[in-house]
């Protein structure tokens, strides 16, 4: 094929990708750039609405909240779902598939739904309450599960957790069983074997699962919506606002340019741990 | 031989598995049993057992028309999807194809970024467009989202063949057109399947771009979301176990057919 012809069936292949996110993407970013005045949308390009965000509190606080609550969540995730991937692949046969399979079938249950049940479970007349009430630790129903930041934080944990097991079974999947058996002859204890073999080998799998559950948690706005009540405050809440009852597009807009280099530096930074941990 | 440390792991991480489990599994049981009882005030009211509430659901109009939408969402965006992805997997395996990489980038993008940037940049095209917000901006929403899983599946399939099988086609004398729906079409479908299945999951479910881009036509989740605002009734929880069951349905699928 010759260069022009070559030049053609590249843009009619990358026209549809182009269309729905290439063109999407610069859209939403040389709106960040507009104003809103009066209920109208001012083209002339400034960066005023980012003067706004990193100057008011209010904004730049909730920022800062939400990257700090994202953080939390992620942790919290690679503390419960290492564990869980790790006592997965010491399984064997059925019962290891089994496991493996009650661990990705959560992945396709329903956000929503899963928001719906941890409202009821988290409530004043929730599950929770009911069992702390039950058990004896509490007198009287408490309502630090509900509509606040805690909420928030237990509800991401629980929606995120399972995309935290599946990569880092996957990568511990991928360490090659001589390794473990070489570290045991020449004489590791299970923890050092642990620590200087399975360990480091499954890095790439927790590593990439700590950036895909902190860029998710980082983008929710209908968790803090639901179960964050006034004080669950995070910056995919205030820029979903935006984009209804407050009607400031451009202002949203610029703040979602901040989120998205937010996520990309995430990332960024994750490819980069992995890449200092080869050499 | 396993020493008793790492027996004690075992135990250990055994419960901490446990745990997350039930906790995971934990909405199905929950709106299971609320959808044949009541509750008030915490307390199962175990006289109050009956299947009517599944019944009722399906006399809430909104609530089927938000069942028919999502439907026609998740099968429009299914098959532009594998179409889609079978024609750029055929072009960045191609030889001397150009901007391979950037290709690859842009259909990767929708799923690496936030999907609330994904939902608000095609808010803004559209509205940038003319389009006015409905099913077709949910489609095109939605193909965004799942087109990057049906790409990955139909490209390593692509990539696993030998290329002697299309050299050979092509040396039997068969034109490009002919290779493709006589040699490589068969093998691939299995993937395309495959990718079809979990690109149906995943739309089925999908709430946060949608929201962006519905305007006043919902889908289900939607449909849910607006529900739950109201309360917490034995109709809601039967929509909600019939959910997950279609949800667990196709990721079992899914997972059958991607088996070991």
């Amino acid at each position: 094929m010759t260069g022009p012809g070559r030049l053609i069936v590249f843009a009619a292949v990358a026209a549809v990708p182009a269309a729905l996110v290439v063109l999407p993407v610069a859209g939403f970013l040389a709106m960040s750039l507009f104003r809103v005045e009066d209920g109208q949308i001012l083209r002339r390009p400034s960066l005023a609405n980012y003067a706004e965000f990193f100057g008011t509190w209010t904004y730049l606080g909730t920022y800062l909240g939400t990257l700090w609550l994202c953080f939390l969540v992620t942790a919290i995730c690679l503390a419960l779902g290492y564990p869980v991937a790790w006592f997965i692949w010491r399984q064997r046969g059925r019962r290891r598939y089994l496991l493996l399979l009650l661990a990705v079938i959560p992945l396709f249950m329903s956000y929503i739904v899963k928001l719906y049940t941890l409202r009821a479970v988290l409530g004043l007349n929730g599950l929770l309450n009911a069992a702390l009430m039950g058990l004896g630790i509490l007198d009287a129903p408490s309502r630090a599960f509900l509509f606040n930041q805690t909420a928030v934080l237990i509800t991401m944990v629980v929606i995120y957790l399972p995309f935290v097991i599946l990569p880092v079974f996957l990568s511990l999947e991928r360490i090659a069983p001589s390794l473990v058996m070489a570290s045991g002859d020449l004489g590791a204890s299970a923890l050092s074997t642990f620590r200087r073999v399975v360990l480091p080998l499954s890095l790439p799998g927790t590593v990439g699962a700590a950036v895909f559950t902190f860029v998710l948690a980082l983008g929710d706005f209908v968790t803090p919506q639901m179960v964050g009540g006034a004080t669950g405050f995070t910056i995919g809440r205030v820029i979903w606002s935006q984009f209804g009852l407050a009607y400031d597009w451009p202002f949203g807009a610029a703040m979602a340019a901040v989120l998205f280099a937010t996520a990309l530096a995430g990332i960024a930074l994750g490819a980069l741990a992995l890449s200092r941990q080869r050499v | 031989m396993r020493g008793p440390g790492e027996t004690l792991a075992l135990w250990l991480t055994g419960l901490v598995t446990a745990a997350v489990f039930a906790v995971l599994y934990a909405p199905l049981l929950i709106s299971a049993l609320f959808s044949v009882v009541e509750v008030q005030r915490g307390r199962v009211l175990w006289d109050t057992l009956s299947l009517g509430a599944y019944a009722r659901v399906w006399s809430d109009p909104t609530v089927v028309a938000a069942l028919v939408n999502t439907v026609v969402v998740a099968l429009a965006a299914v098959a532009a999807t594998a179409v889609l992805a079978v024609a750029l997997a055929l072009y960045t395996t191609s030889d001397g194809a150009i901007g391979r990489r950037a290709i690859e980038l842009v259909i990767y993008l929708p799923f690496l970024m936030p999907p609330i940037v994904t939902g608000l940049s095609l808010l803004v095209a559209s509205a940038e467009a003319g389009l006015d917000r409905g099913l077709l901006t949910i489609i095109l929403g939605h193909i965004a989202f799942v087109l990057a899983v049906a790409y990955r599946l139909v490209l390593t399939r692509l990539q696993s063949l030998p290329a002697s099988l299309t050299d050979a086609s092509a040396d039997l004398g068969a034109s490009p057109m002919q290779t493709f729906r006589l040699v490589l079409l068969p093998q691939l479908s299995s993937a395309i399947v495959s990718g079809a299945v979990l690109a149906l999951t995943l739309s089925f479910d999908e709430t946060l771009i949608s929201t962006f881009l519905a305007g006043d036509r919902m889908t289900l989740p939607l449909r849910l979301w607006a529900m739950m605002r109201v309360g917490f009734t034995p109709e809601i929880n039967a929509l909600v176990t019939l959910v997950l069951i279609v949800s667990i349905g196709l990721a079992a699928a899914v997972a059958w057919r991607m088996r070991p």
